[in-house]
């Protein structure tokens, strides 16, 4: 897609009010982003103008307590671009929604300052990686994590922590881009492990491609313990 | 009987009702198998029906058997006792209804005189007025018999009161006796509780004491000039700098507070009264927290919400505090919209202190390394 091309977004929340806020945070994005409110019907997400979006917008708890990752699942493996948007912050669960393909875990608390520039990389494909999940990918303990190296570590253990990527920049003495190379090379290598989406094969293929990450680095990717 | 407690008390109480319980038994067993087997055996022909005097005589015999069994375990009769005093008054009613005219508290009435010490032995560690009740119902059955069955002359009302003297008085004695040793080692065992409830009572208060007096002379250096100086007009509260610390003293009165509480996660609980009261300034504050960590002690603890808390009082608008623990580390870090300021150095060893300042904004990290 063109950067100058107008997104689309296509939300699925059953709270009104996070809808109106997400429109008005669209609206008053540079350029516009355009939002289509699917309210609670997950088949808006399927049909009419909803099912032609960019970027979909995955509450994942419309029934509380039960988070609906079949759902999520079917969404990514239909080619859709998925930003997990939740109240929850517990790392498994931001985890698991990686693992299915999800190109961004959300907490609603991160909704002012992330969503829009995760709307925006989500539909060019890419994954966005905000500080609650960066917290959840370093506390990760499962055995079969991908191995990280000590200065991925310290990149997303300092933007977990600042929220900032300027401070994390000048806690570590490299450029802001530099500490975004780190960010997403974590997420290509999380996208290499575990269960196969399109969306992550994409996402590796590109880093592949890029040079952001070698075959190398990819193929020891599991931590021995 | 169960040996509870090992205090000299008890285990005296414990035995003297032992000994009690085994006199009583062979007091019945010499006046059931020597002077009742004796009676029962003299006048084996004169009861009209010698078979059930024998039923009766075999049935006390089983329940002293029984009592014997029991004290051999070391057991009590608990809820065999209702069944075993039944078949007691059983055979006292059975004997009574085939006794020969005119022999109440003979020597051919022997159930008269042994039922009785049957009764107390299996009565024994019950209260006084059971026991009481258990003589009571076996005195009405002979003197219903009396009543009823006989004609009485006077001498035989006599005879039958004379005899009550001993069937009624000296087992009740016995029940009075062991009513008493309960009562004593009931009394001696309150008293000891209430002697440990005062011990215990008079540690706590000197221990709170200590610690008022240790947490006093905590906030002595620090709070105190501050109240002072306000009291003496010396100390502005419009300045900005008085604002300041009045705010970092009040987040550490909340954090002594809160450290005597007692939660699952004391840091976090800590860290959560030290951000409240920057809310209260209404400065907004993110708490998140990743990984688990041991508990530090609450020294390291300080150390670790210090920078927290003085970071806190001087931000302006809002704040991002994170925990990240893991097995060996522990690392706190507050980022805010603040100035550059100057950051005590920790008091304990093993915690470092770093503070970067980039624009507006400031970011310290207190970093915990447990020492093993």
């Amino acid at each position: 897609m063109a950067a100058d091309e107008l997104i689309t977004a296509v939300i699925v929340d059953d709270h009104a009010a996070i809808s109106a806020g997400v429109r008005f945070w669209c609206s008053e994005a540079v350029p516009p982003i355009d939002l289509i409110d699917a309210g609670d019907r997950l088949a808006d997400v399927w049909t009419g103008p909803g099912a032609v979006a960019d970027v979909v917008i995955f509450d994942l708890e419309l029934v509380p307590r039960r988070p609906d990752f079949g759902e999520l699942r079917r969404l990514v493996d239909s080619g859709r671009r998925v930003i997990v948007y939740s109240q929850h912050t517990d790392d498994a669960t931001a985890i698991k929604c990686v693992d299915l393909g999800a190109l961004a875990y959300l907490t609603k608390r991160e909704g002012p300052e992330h969503l829009v520039p995760a709307i925006r990389a989500a539909a060019r494909g890419e994954p966005y990686t905000p500080p609650s999940l960066s917290g959840a990918l370093i506390a990760d303990d499962h055995p079969g994590r991908p191995r990280l190296s000590q200065r991925e570590t310290e990149v997303l253990r300092a933007w977990f922590v600042s929220s900032s990527k300027e401070l994390v920049a000048a806690k570590l003495n490299i450029t802001v881009k530099t500490v975004d190379t780190y960010i997403a090379r974590v997420r290509v290598k999380y996208a290499n492990v575990g269960r196969a989406a399109r969306t992550k094969s994409e996402l590796v293929g590109r880093a592949l491609d890029d040079g952001l990450i070698t075959l190398a680095e990819l193929n020891q990717t599991v931590t021995p313990m | 009987m169960p040996a509870m407690s090992d205090s000299v008390e008890e285990v005296t109480g414990a035995q003297l009702r032992h000994g009690l319980r085994i006199a009583t038994l062979l007091v019945a067993m010499a006046t059931v198998f020597g002077a009742g087997l004796a009676n029962v055996l003299r006048y084996m022909d004169i009861y009209p029906s010698p078979l059930t005097q024998l039923t009766a005589f075999a049935a006390l015999g089983a329940v002293l058997a029984g009592e014997a069994t029991l004290l051999v375990r070391g057991r009590s009769w608990s809820r065999l006792r209702g069944p075993a005093i039944a078949i007691v008054l059983s055979a006292s009613a059975l004997s009574y209804v085939t006794l020969p005219e005119g022999r109440t508290s003979t020597g051919v009435d022997w159930i008269f005189g042994a039922a009785n010490w049957v009764g107390i032995v299996v009565l024994l560690d019950r209260p006084l007025r059971t026991a009481a009740s258990f003589l009571l119902a076996h005195e009405l059955t002979a003197l219903l018999h009396l009543l009823l069955l006989d004609d009485p002359s006077r001498a035989d009302l006599a005879r039958f009161a004379t005899g009550s003297v001993s069937v009624f008085g000296f087992p009740l004695c016995l029940a009075v006796v062991a009513a008493g040793l309960r009562g004593l080692s009931a009394a001696a065992a309150d008293s000891r509780r209430e002697i440990e409830q005062v011990r215990v009572a008079e540690t706590v208060a000197a221990e709170s004491h200590r610690r008022r007096q240790q947490r006093f002379a905590e906030l002595s250096s620090t709070t105190i000039p501050l109240l002072e100086g306000l009291a003496d007009g010396s100390l502005r509260p419009e300045d900005p700098v008085v604002q300041r610390r009045c705010a970092i003293e009040a987040a550490r009165m909340r954090r002594l507070f809160a450290e005597a509480d007692t939660v699952a996660n004391p840091l976090l609980h800590e860290l959560r009264h030290c951000i409240d009261v920057a809310d209260r300034k209404g400065v907004v504050v993110e708490l998140d927290a990743r990984g688990q960590w041991p508990t530090p002690p609450v020294a390291v603890r300080r150390d670790l919400t210090e920078a927290v808390l003085i970071v806190l009082a001087t931000a302006a608008s809002r704040a991002r505090v994170t925990v990240m623990g893991s097995a060996d580390l522990v690392s706190v870090s507050v980022v805010a919209d603040c100035g550059g300021m100057n950051m005590p150095s920790p008091a304990t060893p093993g915690v470092r202190v770093e503070a970067l300042n980039n624009d507006d904004t400031v970011w310290v990290e207190a970093r915990w390394q447990r020492t093993s």
